[in-house]
């Protein structure tokens, strides 16, 4: 470890006012990617988690739900991005679209259940009533306002400055200046096309889990990752057979690294064993994955058995091939998941189970009891990462944690892989920290780049 | 059931009758091993063919139901419950290691007939604290209905628990303790 109080580094100073913390120093000093520097200050420090609401949920492209969640006309459910409630709806039209849950007459959140079926919505507070395209048709007591006060044709629902589909999954942004979703994902599609197109289209199952853990949404982001922590992490596993006794096990993989973060692992199969092979679908479905995509893909999609994904910042897919208990044949399930930051150092957690919409009844029930038995806060695998989560945010609070930074160099020097078959920069290894550095790298590009005042966000009126 | 055999039903489940008080002290039993951590013991308590299931609630209006959902939390069979209670026995199940400290309340014991003759439902409110290391409580509240199934003379077995959370979003760290 390096204190870096110690140290003095000559860094371009036109950011400086962006980027001076009160607490001494600057971002760009304290969180050094291409060392592998992370310091621990910016896991709990109040400013720049104040700092991240503007810089990053106030302009990445955020995740907000699945089209399958609200397949009917008026079918809305409530969520967050970041500290702002939204709403996840598909209008009376059939158009996907996404607000902000609140009247433009006093804030007031609108809808107020996780979901419903709406022809409008009505304010309970006032009685303003809004269509399920975002205008406002009516503001009770009109008689009482007089011409020029009430401008209604002005005072719709306020819309994300952008709306995104890709494979059916709907993202926003707040930031009209941003870049189209297709280019902001770049040449991850090319990755999220195996995993949410391998037999077609996929479906969420049900309802998302949700619940709040005492952690920094960092330490969460970072362990989706991680492929290093999964035999200690989860070593009770490892005693009870369900996972190998090889402590490299999971490192026999590839890693690939992307432009605006977006990062990603893929861990081949047990060979010879087809359960751990075509991503844990079972065998009778693999053809259609040379249907669905291309040779590169189709191959990467044959060979492996756990995948884990970053479209950055906050959402992941992991694609993993598990047993759901002792006894029970391994499986493929497709678990989504988001940190939602509530403080600093609390976080909302959402983890959904996906299924390929060809999923046979068999498929299915095997994926979803495999997934409710090991992933989600009461699953086997899951929840001891909460536990390193929490106690990783409980232990970076005090002023003498706050001198050292952690510990991100694994891979630092590897070269890179020049065999796969994918887009992006790819290392031949899945135990290494090149995915968290870039990651990181795109956390520090993002808040050190200046904010456009309150210009583009929409926030006249 | 004939109207008479109901009644003769009713009455034998009542607060104060035999069998209410037998469940009573089955739940207050099991309460207690999970309390002192003998998760082995309390194994012995289901049957082999178990469901026990926590589904995910959502916030809905009244109108539209108790908000629960085609998703879960637990939906555990006797191997899933099993690999539980072994994991909680290695010294490497992290969530637990060290253990929660924890208190199962049960009460407002409601007993009525189950659809097999040998079979009772045991409704119940619960409260379960928990706390851990040095930390503060984390609470979980709801119902439990639990299928209780007359196996011999003196005794149950757990075949069925449904747990319904108060909670929409499980406000603890998770979900690694035993309801």
């Amino acid at each position: 470890m390096s204190s870096i109080r110690s140290r003095t580094r000559a860094r371009p100073s036109s950011a400086s006012s962006l980027t001076q913390l009160a607490e001494g120093g600057r971002l760009e000093d304290i969180v050094r990617p291409e060392e592998g520097i992370v310091s621990r200050r910016i896991f709990t420090d109040p400013e720049i988690f104040a700092w991240e609401q503007e810089r990053i949920f106030g302009r990445a492209w955020f995740f907000v739900g699945h089209e399958s969640e609200i397949p009917n006309r008026g079918d809305v459910i409530t969520r967050q991005c970041g500290l702002d409630p939204v709403l996840f709806l598909r209008d009376q039209d059939g158009v996907v679209r996404v607000f902000l849950n609140s009247c433009r007459h006093r804030g007031m959140r609108l809808c107020r259940t996780d979901r419903d079926n709406v022809r409008l919505f009505r304010c309970p507070y006032h009685g303003w009533t809004y269509g399920t395209t975002g205008e406002l048709l009516a503001a009770s007591g009109e008689h009482h306002y007089c011409e020029g006060e009430l401008d209604k044709a002005q005072l719709g629902l306020i819309p994300v400055a952008r709306l995104g589909n890709y494979r059916g999954l709907v993202f926003g942004t707040w930031d009209s200046e941003a870049p189209s979703l297709e280019e902001w994902l770049g040449d991850m599609r090319w990755y999220m096309d195996i995993i949410f197109g391998r037999t077609g289209e996929i479906e969420f199952v049900g309802v998302p889990q949700i619940w709040e853990v005492d952690c920094a949404w960092k330490f969460a982001t970072d362990n989706f990752t991680d492929n290093f922590h999964v035999f200690h992490a989860h070593q009770s596993l490892v005693q009870l057979g369900m996972l190998p006794t090889d402590p490299d096990f999971a490192s026999h993989g590839h890693m690939v690294t992307l432009e605006n973060g977006h990062i990603l692992h893929f861990v081949p199969g047990a060979p010879g064993i087809d359960a751990f092979q075509g991503l844990g679908i079972p065998k009778a479905m693999w053809p259609m994955f040379e249907k669905n995509l291309n040779p590169a893909q189709a191959q990467i999609a044959r060979t492996h058995g756990y995948s884990a994904g970053t479209m950055w910042p906050n959402f992941h897919w992991l694609q993993l091939t598990t047993a759901g208990d002792m006894q029970a044949a391994p499986i493929g399930i497709l678990n989504l998941r988001l940190e939602i930051p509530v403080t600093a150092t609390r976080t909302r957690m959402y983890s959904w189970l996906a299924i390929d919409k060809e999923a046979s009844p068999e498929y299915r029930q095997l994926s979803y009891e495999t997934y409710v038995r090991t992933f989600g806060p009461g699953g086997i695998f899951d929840q001891d990462d909460m536990e390193n989560w929490e106690e990783c945010t409980a232990a970076a609070r005090g002023p003498a944690a706050k001198r050292y930074t952690l510990h991100h160099k694994m891979g630092l020097y590897r070269a890179t892989a020049q065999n796969w078959g994918g887009p992006g920069t790819c290392y031949p290894d899945s135990y290494g920290e090149m995915t968290q550095r870039a990651w990181y790298a795109e956390w520090l590009r993002q808040m050190t780049r200046p904010t456009n005042g309150a210009a583009g966000r929409g926030a006249a009126s | 059931m004939s109207s008479i055999a109901s009644q003769r039903a009713e009455v034998e489940c009542r607060a104060g009758s035999p069998l209410y008080g037998e469940v009573l002290e089955f739940l207050y039993r099991e309460a207690e091993l999970l309390d002192s951590n003998r998760y082995a013991a309390w194994l012995e308590l289901f049957t082999d063919d178990i469901r026990y299931e926590m589904p995910v609630r959502t916030n809905q209006y009244l109108a539209k139901g108790a908000g629960f959902e085609s998703m879960a939390f637990f939906d555990d069979n006797i191997n899933s419950l099993r690999t539980r209670v072994r994991r909680l026995e290695t010294d490497a199940a992290w969530a637990e290691t060290p253990p929660s400290r924890t208190r199962h309340f049960v009460s407002n014991l409601l007993v009525t007939q189950g659809k097999a003759p040998n079979e009772f439902v045991a409704a119940t409110s619960f409260m379960i604290t928990r706390t851990r290391g040095d930390q503060g409580y984390q609470l979980f509240t709801g119902r439990r209905e639990d299928t209780l199934r007359r196996l011999a003379e003196d005794s149950f077995r757990i075949a069925g628990r449904r747990i319904l959370v108060d909670q929409t979003v499980i406000t603890a760290t998770n979900l690694s303790i035993l309801f």
